[in-house]
């Protein structure tokens, strides 16, 4: 295997543990309130996911030196090793894993109050992504910053929503998970929207033509935005028909299948997105 | 929905103080890609679109099992290059590089090729 495929793998992976991470902490913070029996699995899942993505981000960025060698020797190259740590992409890194921790220290101990220091932590995790990048170095990055941040944060309340809800579904009585369901589908109904919004609008002022649409970087995103698509619909259909027959005691596990798909395609999306971030340009 | 304006100003204060770049591409070369030298070059070059590291470049002459490190590459990031080339003989050449655009930190790999024709000359002494 070549170092650019283990580090887009790597990196994929990466993503997912983040999002799934700062996702569950925002999670925690915005309901665990109303929960009893479902908090300590989600507080399990948001600890376990910041873990495995700290020790991810660091392993991509100690890759970085094998792919600047292209091949497994640069690991042990001083030069490129330095090079690969002391760059924006390296500090961008160490943040994002920064955050992480700081989602553990926050998770380690129950209660509300850590639950929002974890989303701090969250919401600095996400911000490492800001650090480097397309929009980083955009001459609108003072506009592209803001809608990357908001495009990033919404991703990661949505994605990272999925497996506490289907642990909330399983575990917390029917009254309180339909309440906890009916309470994020608002939140989510007015949020998710947002990530079209500022995606569609990064794409255009970063390519600033359709003719983008013809090279990879440009087919990529069109694969993203079917998935997004294809997201929207099963959205809906949770939104419209599985949680008003969830709350009728009607339909359990059909929600929960709609759920996971929704969790599959969006890993898909954040693999996509991994190989576009790592090797293509808008240009 | 309360968080957004925090979220907002945490990314206006990261986006600030950054500058305005993208990719190194390859912007020109000696040996030209697919080119048929009459000389044997002595040295190669590199030009790229902005500022980059240049971290790492092999040669491979078509036949030969693996490539050649060339090592010594310059530490400063540049967007011109010339590296001292190993002895060349006559046949196809494979020269590989990869750089990391010192703005954005993206990796690009690119690759030329070129002929040593069999009736090339060696450089002039002090040539490039």
């Amino acid at each position: 295997m070549k170092p650019d495929l283990l580090s887009v793998i790597i990196r994929a992976l990466g993503f997912v543990a983040l999002f799934q991470a700062a996702g569950a902490a925002f999670f925690l913070a915005t309901f665990g309130e109303s929960l009893a029996c479902a908090r300590t699995p989600i507080r399990r899942v948001a600890l376990s996911s910041a873990a495995l993505g700290a020790i991810l981000i660091l392993a991509h960025l100690g890759l970085d030196a094998a792919r600047l060698s292209g091949d497994f020797e640069g690991l042990w190259d001083e030069d490129l090793q330095r090079l690969a740590w002391t760059s924006r992409s390296g500090i961008s890194q160490m943040v994002q894993a920064l955050g992480l921790v700081a989602v553990l220290a926050g998770l380690w101990k129950p209660g509300r109050s850590h639950a929002r220091w974890a989303s701090a932590g969250g919401v600095i995790a996400v911000g490492g992504f800001l650090i480097t990048g397309h929009t980083s170095t955009h001459a609108l990055r003072a506009v592209l910053g803001p809608l990357l941040a908001l495009h990033l944060l919404v991703v990661a309340f949505w994605f990272g929503a999925l497996v506490p809800l289907a642990v909330v579904i399983r575990l917390e009585p029917r009254t309180t998970a339909a309440e906890v369901l009916k309470r994020f589908s608002v939140i989510a109904g007015w949020l998710v929207p947002l990530i079209l919004v500022a995606g569609l609008t990064m794409a255009w002022l970063l390519t600033g033509s359709l003719s983008v649409l013809a090279k990879p970087y440009g087919e990529l995103l069109l694969a993203k935005l079917a998935g997004f698509g294809l997201l929207m619909v099963l959205a809906a259909y949770n939104k419209w028909r599985l949680t008003p027959a969830f709350e009728q005691a009607r339909s359990e596990s059909s929600l929960r299948r709609s759920m996971a798909a929704e969790y599959v395609l969006i890993v898909a999306v954040l693999s996509v997105t991994a190989v576009l971030t790592a090797f293509y340009s808008p240009e | 929905m309360k968080r957004i304006p925090f979220f907002i100003l945490f990314a206006g204060l990261l986006s600030a103080p950054l500058v305005a770049l993208a990719h190194a591409h390859l912007e020109q070369s000696d040996p030209a890609n697919d080119s048929t030298l009459t000389t044997v070059p002595d040295h190669f070059m590199l030009m790229f679109s902005e500022s980059a590291h240049l971290t790492a470049l092999t040669l491979q002459k078509d036949g030969d099992a693996a490539p050649q490190k060339i090592a010594g590459l310059p530490k400063e990031a540049s967007e011109h290059f010339s590296i001292p080339a190993p002895k060349l003989t006559a046949g196809v050449y494979t020269l590989r590089f990869r750089n990391v655009a010192t703005d954005d930190n993206h990796i690009t790999a690119g690759t030329i090729k070129f002929t040593v024709a069999a009736t090339a000359r060696p450089a002039a002494p002090g040539g490039k």
